[in-house]
């Protein structure tokens, strides 16, 4: 018997078992996918080796690189990309950790408070969240972004739309600047010095981010660091082992216990005074096939968006609404490319360090990537091929020709024009919650771990603010690398790109469109809790999810504290320990 | 019934399988005994089986290279055929067909439910469109094209799993020919391949749009509640096959030594792209500064 049993650890469960193992709390994680607990040795920063989707070792699958990945059924053009293992999408994310939106909770009461996803609000306020984003802002830490090449371009290309800069953490107009985000900034030789096994690369002669460009790899730079210090704060580097050694840091602390491989097939419940009451998990093992079996006080859901609904409706958990699922939103990404005659530095620096937001359409960001997912990237639409058919969309606007995917010789001049003389703009849409996309259970067979889910989007029928939300931003991006010297400007026009994901089991004012309360306890099950970006009421009006999941994961791990063991709130009265501490350091070793 | 099998015969002219067989005609019994008629693996079948798996595979190759170059063309045949010849090296020469095969048999978790009904549909559709055949693929008399038939059965429907590149390559191959009937015949064995850059992009069309003639052929196959699903697996298939060529053709895949997770060569798309000229690194001479000197901002 657990005090909590958490199911994933990826941005949002690790959060609240680094809380909950700081109370003293006797806490299990549990992962579907593997521990790449020393990845100098496990991992290379080779696209191919790290991201293919199918055998990568950054992706959606079993710890086993030889079995294939898990099979979600997607029936239109779209992508998941969801990752498995210890830190979950957090390994290849860009540490981007930018607040929600003010307008996107309840009581806002700004002038542009009728254009965000007024139906769909956050049940409290942000002001009430606030100290929960100082909170996760210090663990992490959150810091204002270096600059490297291709944020200056970026910046000329916003300066020369006229934007104003933004100098605060809460954003309140339109405008640009660099990235709040939780990469630990270059220190020492870091950022300063091009090479392959120099000492001075290494820790701690190197401390923070050397401008590697293999975010989407995984980060372990510097070479040398203690996995907490790590450059890049993916929860493996950061909440992870601080769960892991929460007693050494934190007063009448406990270390949580981590399972990896363990896929949890079932939350178990029981009628308690006439409430359905969470009781406990089953989980399977990768590697034997074997099932166990343990109870918890609390069961805390942080497997994502898909696979929480997926999980929920294979318990045969109550769904009385009918929104255990819906209102899955994406961001509605859409990709924009730019082509230059000078050096950008796409591939170098951390992936995506500056931003841009446009209050109530939603935001855009600079992305580097490397050649084989550039090209990918530069293929995936929903708008057939540009020059032979568009597949009944292909918008036009401030870009050249009408949207879609290259191709052929189009496609491979771009790349060999040189993949550091372009730069690719994502464009993040304020998306609505709607009903219609969503999360069911597939009609193909189950898997080992039961029926599987099926993801349905459908991109073309998306609320009109939604579509208009996005070809805003498209064009701004469009216009913004215009001004900053681009002579070729491509816009692919994505189909559903899964990667920032929200609100599938969203939490709600209303009782007839949400499936968590406002404390993220489930309606309808006592005792079980949501933590991940599922959690999330909306989009967020566009800003990157996990700062803002793991602000309410951080409230949320509070709430189950208070509520079921009897203990008090501590955000704000307390100091938070920062994830870099040399206590934790002191108990990792150190990558090669 | 003479009917039935020119239909038949049209149809796997079109898909690429007659082309592909009559390369071993000589060797292709004229007819069997009545008790091979059963679509399972028989003893008298089973070499041609094994003459024709190879010859297949061969046609899969075929077809993914047509793929493969459309994301990156270079000096290499199927992107001649493509009217789209390029001196620097292309999608062949990384490796980019190898990729691909591998990626659909032996990794893209594809479901059986829809892989086998699919593949069913190519062993029991049949045209009458009329396409006409050239003189080549009339060099197999009928009874052997029956005989052609019934061991591509076995291999489509009796295997383990099915093989997806094979599949995926002869949906290619009934595209093509959609696109452009004299594709049915030519210099390579792949109809899809033999196709310009436009008529395969045409192909690509009519995979992820609305295509009531394709979903005719294979949507009788599928059981209920599958049916739905279909069209947006294929409109899905038809993005993925793009992209994963596209992926392919330029990542670290073929030049990747696992069991030291070093390179043995720099990767072709790399050196297209100027990517990392002397390898990866382990950090970048590019921190510029803070922009406007700002390290830390309010709330």
């Amino acid at each position: 018997m657990r005090d909590v049993i958490i199911i994933g650890a990826g941005g949002g469960g690790p959060v609240v078992a680094k809380e909950l193992a700081a109370r003293g709390l006797d806490v299990l994680l549990l992962e579907a996918g593997p521990r790449h607990a020393d990845p100098e040795s496990e991992w290379t920063h080779l696209e191919n080796d790290a991201n293919n989707p199918l055998s990568g070792f950054l992706r959606f699958g079993p710890e086993n690189r030889d079995a294939p990945a898990w099979y979600r059924e997607t029936p239109q053009n779209s992508f998941i990309w969801q990752l498995s293992g210890v830190g979950g999408t957090t390994q290849h994310y860009f540490g981007n950790s930018p607040r929600a939106m003010p307008g996107v909770f309840t009581g806002y009461n700004g002038p542009d408070r009728d254009a965000y996803d007024t139906a769909h609000l956050f049940p409290f306020t942000y002001e009430e969240l606030v100290p929960y984003f100082e909170w996760v802002e210090a663990t992490l830490p959150v810091q204002t972004a270096a600059m490297g090449t291709k944020e200056s371009v970026f910046f000329r290309g916003c300066e020369g739309i006229g934007l104003p800069v933004q100098t605060s953490k809460t954003t309140t107009e339109d405008s640009f600047r660099p990235q709040e985000n939780a990469i630990l900034q270059p220190g020492g030789w870091a950022g300063k010095l091009t090479g392959r096994d120099d000492p001075r690369l290494r820790f701690p002669e190197a401390t923070g981010c050397t401008f590697c460009g293999y975010c989407m790899q995984g980060c372990s730079k510097p070479r040398g660091a203690p996995r907490n210090l790590a450059a890049k704060r993916s929860t493996d580097n950061s909440y992870v082992p601080m769960a892991l050694t929460a007693d050494v840091w934190a007063d009448g602390g406990r270390r949580a216990e981590l399972i990896a491989d363990a896929y949890v097939t079932k939350i178990h419940t029981e009628q308690r005074g006439g409430e359905t009451t969470a009781t406990g998990v089953t989980w399977r093992v990768g590697a034997t096939g074997d099932y166990h079996r343990e109870d918890a006080t609390v069961v805390v859901m942080a497997g994502g968006c898909t696979e929480d609904p997926r999980l929920w409706l294979n318990s045969a958990l109550p769904n009385p609404n009918g929104w255990v699922g819906r209102g899955y939103t994406d961001h509605f990404f859409d990709w924009v490319i730019g082509l230059f005659d000078d050096d950008t530095g796409s591939t170098r620096g951390a992936a995506s360090a500056a931003r841009a937001d446009f209050p109530g359409r939603g935001g855009m960001e600079n992305v580097g990537l490397t050649p084989g997912l550039q090209q990918f990237a530069a293929t995936f639409s929903d708008s057939g091929i540009r020059g032979h058919y568009t597949n009944g969309r292909g918008p036009e606007g401030p870009w050249d020709g009408t949207a879609g995917r290259m191709i052929g010789d189009e496609l491979k001049d771009a790349l060999t024009n040189g993949i550091d003389r372009l730069l690719n703009v994502l464009v993040i849409t304020d998306d609505d919650v709607e009903a219609q996309n969503r999360v069911t259970l597939s009609a193909l067979p189950a898997d080992e771990h039961g029926p599987v889910p099926k993801v349905r989007f459908h991109q073309r029928e998306r609320s009109a603010r939604t579509r208009a939300n996005r070809e805003f931003v498209a064009r701004r991006a469009a216009e913004m690398l215009r001004a900053a010297g681009a002579t070729k400007v491509v816009r692919i026009d994505w189909p559903p790109l899964l990667l920032h994901v929200q609100s599938s089991m969203r939490m709600g004012l209303s009782e007839d469109d949400s499936v968590l309360d406002a404390n993220a306890e489930a309606r309808w099950v006592k005792r079980l809790f949501i933590a991940d970006n599922a959690a999330l009421a909306n989009s967020l009006g566009g800003p990157n999810p996990t700062l803002t999941a793991q602000a309410l994961a951080t409230r949320t791990a509070e709430k189950i504290f208070s509520r079921y063991f009897g203990g008090d709130a501590w955000v704000g009265r307390e100091s938070p320990v920062v994830s870099t501490d040399s206590r934790i350091s002191a108990q990792l070793t150190p990558s090669r | 019934m003479a009917d039935r099998t020119l239909a038949r015969r049209t149809f796997l002219a079109r898909i690429g399988v007659l082309g592909a067989a009559t390369a071993f005609g000589s060797a292709i019994p004229a007819a069997l005994p009545r008790t091979a008629a059963a679509a399972g693996s028989d003893a008298l079948l089973d070499p041609l089986v094994g003459l024709l798996r190879p010859v297949l595979a061969e046609l899969a190759r075929d077809t993914l290279s047509g793929l493969v170059v459309m994301t990156c063309p270079g000096p290499d045949r199927f992107s001649h055929a493509q009217g789209t010849p390029r001196s620097e090296p292309g999608a062949i020469d990384a490796g980019a067909d190898d990729f691909i095969i591998n990626a659909l048999d032996n990794f893209l978790p594809f479901p059986d439910q829809i892989a086998t009904p699919l593949a069913t549909a190519l062993t029991t559709a049949l045209d009458d469109t009329g396409i006409p055949l050239p003189p080549s693929l009339h060099s197999l008399l009928l009874g052997q094209v029956n005989t052609v038939d019934r061991a591509l059965m076995v291999i489509l429907r009796n295997d383990q799993t099915v093989p997806l590149s094979l599949v995926v390559g002869l949906l290619l191959n009934l595209l093509a020919t959609q696109v452009n009937p004299l594709s049915i015949t030519g210099s390579l064995l792949s109809p899809f391949a033999r196709l310009s850059i436009d008529e395969k992009c045409r192909a690509f069309e009519l995979l992820e749009g609305p295509n009531a003639d394709l979903l005719a052929v294979l949507d009788s196959n599928l059981p209920e509640p599958l049916t739905s699903s279909l069209s947006g697996l294929l409109q899905f298939l038809a993005g993925a096959l793009l992209e994963f060529s596209a992926f392919g053709a330029h990542n670290e895949f073929a030049v990747f030594d696992p069991d030291t997770k070093e390179l043995t060569a720099r990767p072709v798309g790399w050196e297209l792209a100027g990517y990392q000229p002397d390898g990866v690194v382990d950090g970048w001479d590019d921190f510029i500064g803070y922009y406007e000197d700002r390290t830390e901002v309010g709330a």
